[in-house]
């Protein structure tokens, strides 16, 4: 017998459990595997690994889904109580964008008028125009931020060894 | 989609706390499982049990039930130990998943008894467990996810983020190892 032949029948017992044969292959690799011993072995061990994997026992901890259960439950109370504020935020600052928008003509004419008054530069006085517009901006995304990095601080088991 | 994903969708979206107590009755074992195989530690499995459920209620709203949930809930679990297995070691998570390296998602120390064996041991009457253990969790966490957990080819490929043919060539690599430490195991 070739060793072809015994390859073929190696690779058809692995393909076999992974993703099934064709019903041709099937039946070419028992009609093999009755007339050659060592690839019988090797089949018979392979039916014996999954055999031995399907049935293995593994005792599961006491108590860990109840834990399990109270963490998710008060995670989600947590995330509840937050929820009112995130909303919150989200409406104040599109408050403050619409009453910026709003408001934006005469603040520009406020802003140029007091650059008049003092004699500041132009430049100067369009930069705080800016600043003033962006300010509800960048209180949000640093209130988000905190919030985010509060949220998706290290869990303690994640720091418990290293 | 089928009912039961679309039910699972719905409630997951509300965070609703009952529908949560019951996914983590009806799906701890397997989860469980899961994570002992793959971080091959009891105590650890145990602390990535709690995580991934939580990170189920956090994230919840991204299942949209086209997939079954156990693939999602185990793709979840997986993420969560490589972006702990990268943060105590600062490698790529490709090689972290890369079967040909040396200890590819191996955090159980081999020069000790693992703890995964001495779990498994309690209640093994064959010589599986300690052969198990001995091969890469790479390996070892295929092997569970189709054997154990009779996931579609298709449906690994998601959850380990990989192509079919890999997850066919770690699916062939596996039980030719686990069937090598069988045999060795027998000839002792």
């Amino acid at each position: 017998m070739s060793a072809n032949i015994h390859d073929r029948a190696l690779q058809l017992i692995a393909r076999a459990p992974v993703e099934g044969l064709p019903e041709a292959d099937s039946a070419w690799l028992r009609a093999h595997l009755e007339e050659c011993d060592f690839c019988s072995d090797h089949a018979r061990h392979t039916d014996r690994a999954l055999r031995l994997l399907r049935t293995a026992a593994i005792p599961f901890p006491d108590g860990l889904a109840s834990r399990t259960q109270f963490r998710v439950r008060l995670r989600a109370q947590e995330l509840r109580e937050h929820e009112p504020r995130g909303r919150l935020l989200w409406f104040a600052c599109a408050a403050s964008w619409i009453f910026g928008i709003a408001s934006a003509p005469y603040v520009w004419r406020l802003f140029a008028w007091f650059g008049e008054v003092t004699g500041m530069p132009k430049l100067v006085w369009e930069i705080g125009f800016a600043l003033w517009w962006t300010i509800p901006a960048l209180f949000a995304a640093a209130v988000l931020l905190l919030e985010n990095a509060r949220q998706t601080e290290e869990p303690d088991w994640l720091k418990q060894d290293g | 989609m089928s009912n039961e994903a679309k039910t699972i969708a719905r409630g997951l979206q509300r965070r609703d706390p009952d529908l949560l107590d019951r996914l983590i009755e009806q799906y701890q074992f397997r989860l469980y499982r899961y994570l002992l195989y793959v971080t091959g530690n009891k105590e650890r499995a145990e602390d990535f049990f709690q995580e991934t459920w939580i990170r189920v209620l956090e994230r919840g709203h991204q299942y949209d039930g086209k997939s079954k949930f156990e693939a999602w809930l185990f793709a979840i679990a997986r993420h969560l130990v490589i972006d702990w297995q990268r943060s105590r070691k600062p490698q790529s998570l490709d090689t972290l998943t890369d079967p040909e390296q040396d200890h590819p998602l191996q955090l159980a120390n081999e020069k000790q008894p693992s703890p995964l064996h001495q779990v498994l041991s309690q209640e093994s009457e064959e010589n599986v467990q300690t052969s198990l253990q001995k091969i890469p969790a790479i390996y070892r966490e295929v092997l569970v996810l189709r054997f154990q957990e009779e996931l579609q080819i298709e449906e690994m490929a998601g959850v380990l983020s990989v192509p079919i043919s890999t997850v066919k060539s770690r699916l062939y690599r596996g039980l030719e190892a686990l069937r090598g430490e069988l045999q060795r195991g027998a000839a002792t």
